[in-house]
């Protein structure tokens, strides 16, 4: 964590007076705290902390609805004017990173991951006992058809189906969607294909349907009936679903991508500066994830080495590949469910203004939705209704996410799309193909925006290595620079030793660099690049020396004053 | 800051204030303590010092409100609903309101009324029942009372004149059942339905002459009859649009079988009615191209009449919409509609449009020649299946008319 000052509760809205108080103590705090900073080291013995505690009982935590209304309407009105703060996220370590957390859990591009573990993705036990299902109550979450069911093992599952005019669609989408975020690191529900056989299925004694007229009553056959008439039927009468493990623990409803839970003691950083939440907008855009509502997160209360805490999934990503069941409408993906620009644009016009999503060519398939990689770009890509997470991104977090999406290989792109099992064999290598074009524009957009230096290491002699994240999109750099400074970690003050060049990515030291175990040294690198001068902006790295060599201990990508939101990259 | 001034949670003002003070006091406190050397360590003091002030979540008022809202409307809490429908067509703006109540899972009972400026006014109980049977078929009774006050009638034929409008009124007792198949079927559309009724006609008022001053029961058939229907109808056709309320693409394609049989023998007819809607998707159906065409044609039985009051008519606005409600009557009539609807975003559309109508007395005239027509623009706010306000501009040859409408056109 890179700020880890008090966390500071937000104030009421209810009076002007009350306001003022509250910043003028707010700006205080932050003054008292900048001068706290100098009196406290940079890094500590512990950078970079590669997991984010929780120290605290959470069992306080009390369940929450968050409405769909209104968050649909704030985010549509309010949130679309939401002015990003251009800050870097506060959850992320000394190095840059995001460390593991209840949120999020660090996999591709951070460890190897093979395309068996991308199969398994988060499954931790057995596919659902099929040969006989228990229905409980309707299903609970998401629009597509679907109830809740307990297996022959009396496991209890979430059952969603495909629409007949769109087979496979909806079920496929959500078991691949669900493999990929696993791998991206999110917390992910067990999901799984299985078949749904009418003719094996029981329906609980006390199981119960809430009513149009809003009255829990008996769920009966005829309930049964009216799902599976919705529903896409295979040939021998069973029916094709996607069965989602019940998580385990309280459920306490869906997360806000903004501002903290007041009752969990762990939940500390707003959750618009959480990066893995702000990389969302470059995640959703690669997988096409439209539905980014809090309806679609959930937080449990799991007891974890003794202790409650709260755990943050991403739980239906199924509205994802173009599909939202069926495909989704053509202007999803591209415009806010409501916009004032093309709401003007085409009134004025009389529709004569093109948008872009009216004239981009698609591959159809009845088991895909509008999904290509032909005319994609992630800057304009949009979500249904923004989130302040959303709006946060910035250019660092953007790389850090198209660096993870460019760690998922053609392979583990197949792995992930095959467990679909999608019958159209066509239909999948198309599924595939448009991901694997998807991700390379992710990566040729994101990743030559800025300084793409990254990993760089020290060795016992003080030579400078790294790598270049864009090369392959972009022409190398003619010459990278390492501005080299003796770094007073307990002041804050460095001290320029000298410049160094290479046109390769090693660079070699200055003759006086420290010895001494424990000496920080702080390395700006940058890279001159005619195509790209963003790049003169250097990095800034720290290393400790300790007894065997140097370590990393600090990056940083973007400084906050230094800053420029990530719309600013564009397509080249 | 201004992160903090718009997102939650909200707790006291006294909360707020003393956490920031024991914030700021902790911070250089914190700095000197033996435990803080750690980045682990500063994070979990971080968390112990939230913990002190943990609370539970206080939504804002506007969150409140849309939650309750959103709770009301699909909860079944819904009980009173406002009413725009007017008893009869041609009433003008209609204020009224009804009482909705769930009887069992799904039926509804809906005690509704409405009143017009005019003087139009409309009382009746519904139930319906979408599941009746335990399957997806729907069923409805209705049953009610109402009066229109200056129903314009302005002669037989196409080549009748707007300065010749007279007007009747009528009181009618009422009462329906009918079945719907169809959500049983994913296109196909069966439905059937009876109505018994009873027509009073009476002087009409407002400022055209009185219908019985300016005709005789000679000059026009069912002039003063007062007769009782026991009206059967049945429909058969093809849906595949997304809503009949709002749809972008999709067609219907229809007929409609009416058996108007009057116990007196004397105004008893049938009734076909021939009606197809194709909506065209352009560029991805930011346009769509829609079209409606209606064919009525009513016969009366073996020595009975059609009483003018229910001959086929053209004009009003959802039909010619340039042209005064039951502006033209006669025994057939044709009605042809094309729009031009542009999506300005999911909530809203424009459409232009055109209009062409007439009315015959032989169904061999049914056909292009000498069509009233008119062409105006409209603005329609509706959601995915539904239009509950649409605003049209139309003219015709004989003015220009403002439409409101609380449902779509077709």
């Amino acid at each position: 964590m890179s700020a880890p000052l008090p966390r500071i509760p937000r104030p009421p809205k209810s009076s002007l007076g009350l306001r003022f108080g509250v910043l003028s103590a707010v700006l205080f705090c932050v003054l008292v705290s900048v001068r706290v900073a100098t009196e406290t080291p940079r890094f500590y013995s512990d950078d970079p902390i590669g997991k984010e505690p929780d120290s605290r009982d959470a069992s306080g935590a009390k369940p929450w609805d968050i409405g769909l209304m209104y968050e649909l309407a704030e985010n549509l009105f309010v949130t679309v004017n939401y002015k990003p703060s251009n800050t870097r996220a506060r959850n992320i370590n000394t190095i840059d990173e995001v460390p593991d957390s209840s949120w999020f859990t660090n996999r591709v591009g951070s460890t190897p991951v093979s395309a068996a573990d991308i199969a398994r993705g988060p499954e931790l036990g057995k596919p659902p006992a099929n040969e006989k299902w228990v229905i409980l109550r309707e299903k609970s979450a998401g629009a597509n058809p679907g109830f809740t069911a307990k297996d022959a093992n009396g496991d209890t599952w979430f059952l969603g189906f495909d629409y007949p005019e769109n087979p496979e669609a909806a079920t496929s989408s959500v078991v691949v969607a669900t493999k990929l975020a696993w791998a991206m690191g999110y917390n992910q529900v067990e999901t799984f294909l299985t078949t749904f056989d009418p003719k094996r299925a029981e329906i609980d004694p006390n199981a119960t349907v809430r009513r149009p007229s809003g009255k829990r009553t008996p769920f009966t056959r005829a309930d049964l009936n009216a799902v599976l008439d919705k529903v896409a039927r295979n040939a021998d009468g069973t029916y094709r679903a996607a069965a989602g493990r019940a998580l385990s623990g309280t459920i306490l409803g869906g997360f806000r991508y903004e501002g903290t839970r007041p009752d969990d003691p762990n939940d500390i950083v707003p959750h618009e500066h959480r990066r893995e939440l702000r990389a969302l907008r470059v995640f959703g855009a690669w997988i096409d994830l439209t539905d980014l509502k809090a309806g679609n997160t959930l937080d449990t209360l799991v007891t974890e080495n003794g202790r409650s805490v709260v755990r943050h999934y991403l739980q239906d990503v199924g509205a994802t590949f173009g599909t939202d069941n069926g495909p989704h409408e053509w202007d999803i993906g591209w415009e806010y469910l409501f916009e004032k620009g093309p709401t003007r644009r085409r009134l004025l016009s009389f529709g004569f203004a093109l948008s872009p999503w009216q004239t981009v060519p698609y591959t159809e398939y009845s088991s895909l939705g509008l999904f290509e990689g032909d005319v994609f770009n992630p800057t304009t890509w949009k979500p249904q209704s923004p989130t302040t997470a959303y709006m946060e991104l910035r250019a660092d977090d953007a790389f850090w996410a198209a660096r993870r999406v460019m760690a998922f290989s053609d392979d583990l792109i197949r792995a992930a799309v095959h467990i679909g099992q999608y019958s159209d064999s066509k239909a999948e290598r198309h599924l595939t193909e448009v991901l694997i074009k998807r991700r390379d524009v992710i990566g040729r957009t994101y990743l030559s925006a800025i300084n793409p230096v990254v990993s760089p290491q020290l060795d016992a002699a003080g030579v400078l290595t790294f790598d270049n994240a864009a090369a392959g999109f972009a022409d190398p750099p003619t010459e990278y620079r390492a501005a080299w400074s003796l770094f007073d970690n307990a002041t804050g003050t460095a001290k320029p030793i000298a410049d160094t060049r290479s046109a390769t990515t090693t660079i070699q030291p200055p003759r006086d660099l420290p010895t001494a175990a424990g000496a920080f040294v702080e390395i700006d690198i940058s890279a001159e690049s005619a195509g790209h001068p963003s790049w003169r902006q250097p990095i800034r790295t720290f290393f400790r020396r300790t007894g065997s060599g140097w370590k990393l201990v600090g990056l940083v990508r973007l400084p906050d004053d230094l800053s420029r939101p990530a719309s600013a990259a564009r397509v080249p | 800051m201004q992160t903090w001034l718009r997102v939650r949670p909200r707790p006291t003002a006294l909360a707020v204030l003393s956490t920031l003070v024991i914030a700021c006091l902790a911070a250089p406190a914190a700095a000197q303590q033996p435990d803080t050397t750690t980045r682990t360590s500063l994070i979990e003091q971080a968390q112990a010092e939230k913990a002190a002030v943990l609370q539970p979540y206080k939504p804002t008022a506007a969150e409140k409100y849309l939650d309750y809202a959103e709770a009301y409307l699909t909860s079944g809490k819904l009980h009173w609903h406002p009413y725009f429908t007017s008893a009869y067509a041609g009433g003008g703006f209609t204020l009224g309101a009804g009482y909705l109540q769930h009887v069992g899972s799904y039926n509804v009972l809906n005690l509704r009324g409405s009143l017009t400026f005019s003087g139009y006014k409309r009382v009746e109980a519904a139930f319906t029942a979408p599941r009746a049977f335990g399957k997806q078929i729907g069923l409805s009774f209705l049953g009610g009372w109402r009066e229109a006050t200056q129903v314009g009638f302005y002669g037989i034929g196409t080549s009748t004149e707007k300065d010749s409008r007279a007007n009747y009124g009528f009181q009618q007792p009422y009462g329906s059942a009918a079945i719907d198949l169809s959500p049983a079927f994913r296109v196909l559309v069966l439905r059937g339905g009876f109505e018994a009724s009873q027509w009073e006609q009476g002087p009409g008022s407002g400022s055209a002459p009185s219908v019985e001053t300016v005709y005789t029961p000679a000059t026009l058939p069912g002039l003063g009859a007062k007769p009782t229907y026991l009206h059967s109808q049945g429909t058969v056709g093809i849906d595949w649009r997304p809503s009949p309320g709002y749809a972008r693409r999709g067609g219907f394609y229809g007929v409609t079988v009416h058996d108007f049989a009057d116990p007196d023998k004397a105004y008893g007819f049938t009734q076909m009615d021939y009606e197809a809607i194709q909506h065209i998707p352009v560029l991805r159906e930011a346009w769509v191209l829609s079209f409606h065409g209606l064919v009525e044609t009513s016969s009366p039985k073996s020595n009975e009449q059609v009483p003018f009051f229910m001959l086929p008519s053209v004009g009003g606005g959802s039909e010619l919409r340039g042209f005064s409600t039951w502006r033209f009557r006669d025994r057939n009539s044709l009605l042809l509609q094309a729009e031009w609807r542009i999506m300005v975003n999911r909530f809203i559309d424009t459409a232009v449009f055109v209009d062409g109508g007439k009315v015959t007395a032989h169904r061999s005239d049914l056909n292009l020649d000498a069509l009233k027509t008119d062409g105006g623009f409209g603005i329609r706010f509706h959601g995915p299946l539904a239009t509950p306000l649409r605003i049209d501009v139309a003219k015709g040859n004989e003015g220009i008319v403002l439409v409101f409408s609380a449902t779509g056109v077709f």
